[in-house]
């Protein structure tokens, strides 16, 4: 249905356009019939003022006027007339008012028979006359009413925008929520109306804050009680080692598999370690080229495993940032584009800083990302082609989602966009510079 | 001077203003951007200007009958358009269209927007430039202006709103119920400025309800602008518009079988919206 | 999805034919018996602004501008409307029509511009 304030501006104002101009119609009909009424009086009054006076008098004591005529009657004999009035009757001696044309001219008639005297009376006075002047102080009163709705529309559109106010401020307030801002809606001046929907939505809010607490603290708890075991595990396989064969199956099936719960329990203990209040506290000044060179040192055997190439160029940008979340952040980076990307492909990294912000892109050639898969691939636990090779297999699908979290804790944003190469594609993060 | 300049631009204006309304609402509904509308009424506006400059030469074609003849020409074509746009709207209640389909049904909406404005604005252009040689008339008349227009844009945005304010299922159906009425009318106007100009014999008129209803009194007007009604039609006018309102239902039945047809050659669940 | 759009055009197609038809039918029997009457406006009157036509008979009527400014020639009775521009000719046919008063008015200065058709009955 649209915006509410313009349907409630809209049809008030054509609400009350309607009902005053057609009231100002019936106005300025009735005011005008009543004008009328009011000349043609003054009209009979005339003719009867001729029929008192002498003949002779009458040239001398009528004003002469141009939107008026006379004439007088004996007998069929033109006895007087104003200078105004044509040679032969106005119009038919029939007593009562009329119109007829003459002069140019359209005029309302009165014949009026005396019949002591056998005089017949013609006045005639110009309609388009009457009417100029009947109309001038009708529209007078009219106009006001039509200059007026412009400014009624103003005052209708302040006061229903005042009105609506409250509820533009709640919905301005919920669409530039932060997703993982979880405070109360607070509007000023609540009305009645809108109590209910906010109290309900910070209800909701409240709740849906407390549970997603839980979730992190309850993932986190189990991830750091699930290490002790893991680690007693690990313990326990280097010490088997010595006691089964070397190229035993089952045992570097155990191995990768632990190796893998281990990699899990710590992923999740990094999504989770950090808040954004006490993360903001941290914050140091970073040379992510540096950074970028000590994560590449770091990773480069993985790389070298799967015969590709790994370059790193740009120079120096700092930013204001967590050194060891950025590190894991280029790490998951840099470990997907490396799982993904097939045998002997490219990977590139490249730092570089312009107009206030800082680009650090990691470019391969493996498959790409569908345009339709882009939003999915942040999400927890989420796997791009599932059997794409074994490397794979050592993915939990939380490399990404650590990305886009700490990204968010930076407030930088993160973009996927074709690489370079002919296929492939490009984790763009944008950071602000220091 | 102020009375007839509201009414002549009354009338003008609530014509217009239906059609708007009407075509707004199926846009709305279809989701098409209400953008079309300014390009429509500035086509009109161009038009009418062009109309109105000319028309003592357009006057004069045809021995003397030129604007008439131009008048139902104008008519013609927006039955014509309105027939089209109905088909279309018929077909895309039921199955997605094309973009080049989509595209003519825009194309119909700003033509028949644009050239009632062409033929309405083209008199009260006439009628302003007439009063703007005389100052004393100016102000009554700019007065009336006012008032005709504002109740005239008035009623178009309060039948908008009603039309939309309908129950999703009625909205379109009265709408095009709306559209056929404003066919009717406009086949009868046709027919009635191509018998002034003699170029359609005369017939015989089909009733007389000028004592009870006259054409000149404001319920007249208002009925002639939703309705067309007259007094004193012609069989031929009455013929005219039924048949007008007849393009418009069959032209709606042509959509729909068109859809009909469009759902079994294609798989079902694809083309529907 | 050609089957509309072929549908749509078999229609037009239809459609102009027959207003084409209708209209070079009935175009060709103009003028030959009808009579002219005269209207002149000047000052935004009607000169004569009672017109006397005998009944059941077209007449052509041929309205002449005097004025510089524009008038629409409107009645309800007769069912006719037309701008005649200032200074300019203007044909509008009416009738034929049964007896009676048929009034007619200028639109634009409905309260001086008036005047009527008389119908007559034939001898």
């Amino acid at each position: 249905m649209g915006s509410i304030r313009v349907f409630l501006i809209a049809t008030m104002l054509a609400t009350m356009t309607l009902f005053n101009f057609v009231a100002t119609l019936q106005g300025y009909q009735s005011s005008l019939e009543e004008a009328e009424r009011l000349f043609d009086n003054h009209l009979s009054q005339m003719v009867k003022l001729i029929a008192n006076l002498h003949v002779e008098h009458m040239a001398s004591n009528l004003n002469q006027s141009s939107d008026l005529a006379y004439q007088l009657w004996h007998k069929d004999q033109l006895v007087a007339s104003s200078a105004n009035s044509p040679k032969g009757f106005i119009t038919e001696l029939t007593a009562g008012f009329d119109y007829a044309n003459f002069n140019g001219y359209r005029w309302r008639t009165l014949v009026h028979y005396a019949p002591d005297s056998d005089y017949w009376i013609v006045a005639a006075e110009r309609t388009d006359q009457r009417f100029v002047l009947a109309e001038k102080v009708i529209i007078k009163a009219v106009t006001p009413i039509v200059l007026g709705i412009p400014l009624v529309g103003l005052l209708v559109w302040l006061i229903i925008s005042r009105g609506l106010k409250p509820l533009r401020n709640l919905s301005f307030q919920l669409k530039h929520k932060q997703i993982d801002d979880l405070t109360a809606v607070k509007i000023p001046d609540l009305k009645d109306e809108l109590e209910q929907v906010v109290q309900s939505i910070n209800d909701l809010v409240r709740r849906l804050g407390s549970a997603l607490e839980r979730e992190k603290r309850f993932t986190a708890d189990a991830a750091h009680e699930l290490r002790t075991p893991i680690s007693a595990l690990k313990v326990q396989l280097h010490n088997i080692a010595e006691e089964v064969s070397a190229d035993s199956q089952s045992f570097a099936q155990l191995k990768s598999g632990i190796e893998r719960m281990q990699h899990l329990v710590e992923q999740l203990l990094s999504l989770y370690r950090f808040t954004p209040e006490e993360f903001a506290n941290q914050f140091e000044r970073v040379d992510i080229y540096l950074l970028a060179q000590n994560v590449l040192a770091e990773q480069h055997d993985a790389f070298e495993a799967r015969q590709q190439s790994l370059e790193l160029e740009g120079s120096s940008c700092y930013i204001e940032g967590d050194p060891f979340s950025l590190g894991a952040l280029l790490q998951n980076l840099l470990s997907n584009a490396n799982k993904y990307t097939p045998f002997g492909g490219e990977i590139l990294v490249s730092v570089e800083c312009s107009e206030g912000k800082v680009y650090l892109k990691v470019e391969d050639n493996g498959p790409g990302i569908k345009p339709a898969d882009i939003d999915k691939v942040f999400e927890r636990f989420h796997r791009l082609q599932k059997n794409l090779d074994q490397v794979f297999a050592q993915g939990c699908g939380l490399g990404l989602t650590i990305v886009k979290h700490v990204t968010e804790l930076h407030r930088a944003s993160i973009d996927i966009l074709p690489s370079r190469f002919d296929s492939g594609c490009a984790f763009v993060i944008q950071f602000n510079e220091v | 001077m102020f009375l007839n300049s509201v009414i002549l631009i009354f009338q003008e204006t609530l014509e217009a203003a239906i059609l708007m309304s009407v075509l707004l609402v199926f846009a709305r509904i279809n989701g098409i951007r209400p953008t079309w509308i300014i390009f429509a009424i500035a086509a009109g506006l161009v038009g009418a200007l062009i109309f109105a400059f000319n028309m003592a030469d357009i006057s004069d074609w045809f021995d003397y009958v030129g604007q008439e003849v131009m008048n139902a020409l104008i008519q013609l074509i927006i039955i014509l358009c309105l027939t089209v746009f109905i088909a279309l709207q018929s077909l895309r209640s039921r199955v997605t269209v094309s973009r080049h389909q989509n595209l003519i049904y825009i194309t119909c909406m700003v033509a028949v927007v644009s050239l009632a404005m062409t033929r309405e604005g083209s008199e009260i252009f006439i009628y302003i430039g007439m009063v703007l040689q005389q100052p004393e008339y100016i102000r009554p008349t700019l007065t009336g202006t006012g008032i005709g227009a504002g109740i005239g844009i008035s009623c178009g945005t309060l039948l908008y709103y009603g039309l939309l304010g309908l129950p999703p299922r009625w909205a379109p159906v009265c709408g095009a119920t709306l559209l056929a009425l404003v066919s009717g009318n406009f086949a009868s106007q046709a027919i009635l400025n191509l018998t002034q100009a003699d170029w359609l014999p005369y017939t015989k008129i089909l009733w007389d309800s000028s004592v009870w209803l006259p054409e000149g009194s404001l319920q007249g007007h208002l009925l002639f602008a939703f309705f067309g009604y007259e007094a004193t039609p012609s069989i031929l006018q009455g013929i005219a518009y039924i048949a007008g309102m007849l393009f418009i239902g069959l032209s709606a039945y042509v959509g729909y079988r068109a859809a009909v047809h469009g759902k079994k050659l294609q798989p079902r669940g694809e083309l529907v919206k | 999805m050609k089957f509309e759009i072929i549908m749509i055009n078999k229609f037009t197609r239809m459609l102009a034919l027959s207003l084409i038809a209708v209209m070079t039918l009935y175009c060709p029997h103009v003028v030959a018996k009808t009579p002219v009457l005269e209207i002149e406006i000047k000052d935004h009157l009607f000169f004569p602004a009672t017109i006397e036509i005998p009944a059941n008979t077209k007449v052509k009527l041929l309205i002449i501008n005097r004025d510089s400014t524009s008038e629409e020639f409107e009645s309800y009775d007769l069912n006719r409307e037309k701008v005649i521009a200032g200074n300019r000719k203007a044909v509008i046919f009416v009738g034929p029509l049964s007896v009676g008063e048929y009034e007619f008015f200028g639109e634009f200065y409905p309260k001086t511009a008036q005047g009527k058709i008389v119908v007559i009955a034939n001898e």
